[in-house]
């Protein structure tokens, strides 16, 4: 234990209200930093979690056709803008994109989807519904489907052409449920019977309202498509690459790639926002501990002339006085920031135990909390560099007194 | 002077405060401090006692002029290093005692020597006790310093100066807040100390009978030594 050090611990054990004043402030600013960074965070990964889980990381659409800008003459009056590209529906030899694609080491697995909206009828009830038609065995493989069955079986499905599986949301809007009868209006507007054999939750209004999954060949006859696919979703080792890969397929296969941060980007700021505006308030009520423990320390440095001036004249240097005042601020924010993430921990647990009853953009009947380490690392991050602000100041400012002017003034 | 000399000035100048306000508070001292002798510094208020034993205890640096321990001088020295030089050689006294208040006895006299850094904790404890049993407070040492006499805070004081064996003590008007029996205690506390030991002790004092019983009297007035008399012949 150096002398500082030692000095330090001493004033502060020794000013047990101005501690426990400096202490409260920082261990309750990291706490609501990292309570409310995992209630942010935690609706925000939800929503990705389930998206991804649903739709891919990454989606191979229509086809286009490439713009040979290169070989193209810009007319005089021309402003130079470039033609925009052309799009066709559907995808164009989907088993070989697919065979090229699964040669990347990104790809985990991918799946063929047909796509196309038709109207539900079930009983009385009637709805506009999207239908997924896909091919079981991939699908699973590629999605997170298989988790989000609430009812009913995946096998009953994959075994039957004629069954579906229906969102839950959509399920409750047609009054429906497994082993019920659900029919979908073709285009040439003949009626085509479904058993449903699952509901699936996908967490995520806008899918579990509209979605039907129904086998890839019978959406094919259903929708009356000459196309096998509308698009290919993929399951990524790194969901990160996949605006990387997105560009890389696009180049490659001629065909409009998305990845999941471009698809869901309007929700993504939307979170992203909600979470820098609450990170900032936070931060705000840890510099305001950081202000509260510079007042503390400033009064302390008041309070402490004549012992500063005792140590120096007993051969402490000026660098021994600032640390002394530097691990008070040390030891505050270090212990704060331990208790601070304990009580984090505790007020996370506690808010993810609190019931509220969502059922529009997500589906919970809890608050959505995330754990994780990099909030209790930027908290207590944050704590030690307001700390160490608030601390510098007045060690600085002990390091230059003069011991001879108090020994003088106090003679 | 014959003696080793511990502790010598020369020429030293030294003003203080600023503009109109500006005093010449030393203006040419020059003095040497053998071993093994007490020096008293003597003369009215303001005449200059207190500016000389801070320039000398290096807590102030002089304007002009030379300090030096032994044969070194360090008057240039930085200000890291004249803090060192504190810690090693110079023990310091002060009219007010300057304890630290939350700290015990025993712990106030274990500062200095926890910035040595050469003793271990339990040595410091140690060494702590029996400088303290030496000034007579052998049963207060976990006695927080506050709850000390005026008497026994000066004790702790001389018994913290001397915490690191230093060469040289220097004490501002060490019995000042001190009645007659006390006063009388800790200057022959600190004189045996200096004799038996081999210390140089210089304190500025306006106390006549410890003047008197010192072996070198300085009389100084407006920032100079106008007169120095050896008082005993020592063996």
């Amino acid at each position: 234990m150096t002398p500082p050090f030692y000095i330090a611990l001493r004033f502060l054990t020794n000013r047990k209200r101005a501690l426990l004043l400096s202490l409260s402030g920082v261990v309750f600013g990291v706490a609501i930093f990292i309570c409310t960074q995992a209630q942010t965070q935690g609706f925000s990964r939800y929503f990705i979690e389930s998206n991804i889980g649903s739709n891919g990381a990454l989606v191979v659409k229509s086809r286009f056709r490439p713009r040979y800008e290169p070989l193209m003459v810009t007319a005089k009056n021309s402003k130079g803008t470039a033609g925009r590209r052309l799009y066709f529906e559907g995808i164009t030899n989907p088993n070989e994109i697919m065979r090229v694609s699964r040669q990347f080491p990104d790809v985990i697995s991918c799946s063929p989807v047909l796509r196309g909206t038709v109207s539900a009828r079930a009983g009385f009830e009637n709805a506009t519904v999207d239908l997924y038609g896909i091919d079981p065995a991939l699908h699973a493989q590629t999605t997170d489907i298989l988790n989000q069955l609430i009812d009913g079986s995946f096998d009953d499905f994959r075994n039957n052409t004629s069954a579906i599986i229906v969102g839950s949301r959509l399920a409750e809007l047609l009054q429906t449920s497994v082993g019920d009868t659900v029919q979908l209006l073709a285009p040439n507007g003949e009626y085509w019977r479904f058993t449903v054999a699952a509901i699936a939750r996908a967490g995520i209004g806008s899918i579990d309202s509209t979605r039907i999954y129904s086998h890839a060949r019978v959406a094919q006859a259903l929708l009356q498509q000459p196309s096998g696919a509308s698009m290919i979703i993929y399951k990524l080792r790194d969901r990160d690459r996949a605006p990387i890969l997105a560009s890389r397929f696009e180049t490659l296969f001629q065909h409009d790639a998305l990845s999941w941060q471009e698809r869901e980007e309007s929700t993504l700021q939307l979170f992203l926002t909600l979470r820098m505006s609450v990170a900032i308030t936070v931060s705000l009520i840890i510099l305001l501990a950081g202000f509260g423990i510079f007042n503390v320390l400033t009064m302390s440095v008041l309070a402490k002339i004549k012992e500063i001036a005792i140590l120096r004249s007993m051969g402490y240097r000026r660098k021994d006085i600032s640390a002394i005042f530097l691990w008070q601020g040390a030891l505050i924010a270090a212990a704060g920031s331990v208790l601070g993430c304990l009580l984090g921990a505790l007020m996370t647990w506690g808010v993810s135990h609190i019931p509220i009853h969502l059922r529009g953009l997500l589906y919970t009947n809890y608050f959505l909390v995330t754990w994780d380490w990099h909030h209790y690392a930027f908290a207590t991050l944050l704590a030690l560099v307001a700390v160490f602000i608030a601390s510098y100041v007045p060690a600085r400012r002990a390091a230059e007194l003069a011991p001879v002017a108090t020994i003088r003034g106090s003679r | 002077m014959s003696g080793q000399v511990s502790l010598s000035c020369d020429r030293i100048e030294r003003y203080l405060g600023e503009e109109e306000e500006r005093v010449h508070a030393l203006r040419g001292v020059s003095l040497e401090i053998e071993i093994g002798s007490v020096h008293a510094v003597v003369g009215p208020s303001g005449c200059g006692k207190s500016s000389l034993l801070y320039v000398l205890g290096l807590l102030d640096t002089p304007d002009a002029g030379r300090v030096s321990i032994e044969t070194e001088t360090v008057s240039h020295l930085s200000d890291d290093e004249l803090a060192q030089k504190r810690n090693e050689f110079i023990g310091f006294i002060f009219q007010f005692h300057f304890l630290m208040e939350d700290f015990t006895a025993q712990e106030n006299v274990m500062i200095p020597m926890r910035k040595l850094g050469q003793l271990s904790e339990t040595q410091m404890r140690d060494r702590a006790g029996e400088l303290l049993d030496g000034v007579g407070l052998g049963d207060k040492l976990r006695r927080p310093s506050r709850h000390l006499s005026g008497g026994e805070q000066q004790r702790v004081a001389i018994a913290r100066a001397l915490a690191n064996d230093p060469h040289i003590i220097l004490a501002d008007e060490p019995t000042g807040n001190l009645d007659t029996a006390n006063s009388e205690r800790a200057f022959e506390l600190l004189q045996n100390l200096v004799h038996e030991r081999g210390k140089a002790l210089l304190l500025a004092t306006h106390n006549p009978t410890i003047a008197e019983a010192c072996d070198w009297i300085h009389e100084m007035r407006d920032g100079l030594i106008i007169d120095s008399q050896l008082r005993t012949a020592r063996s």
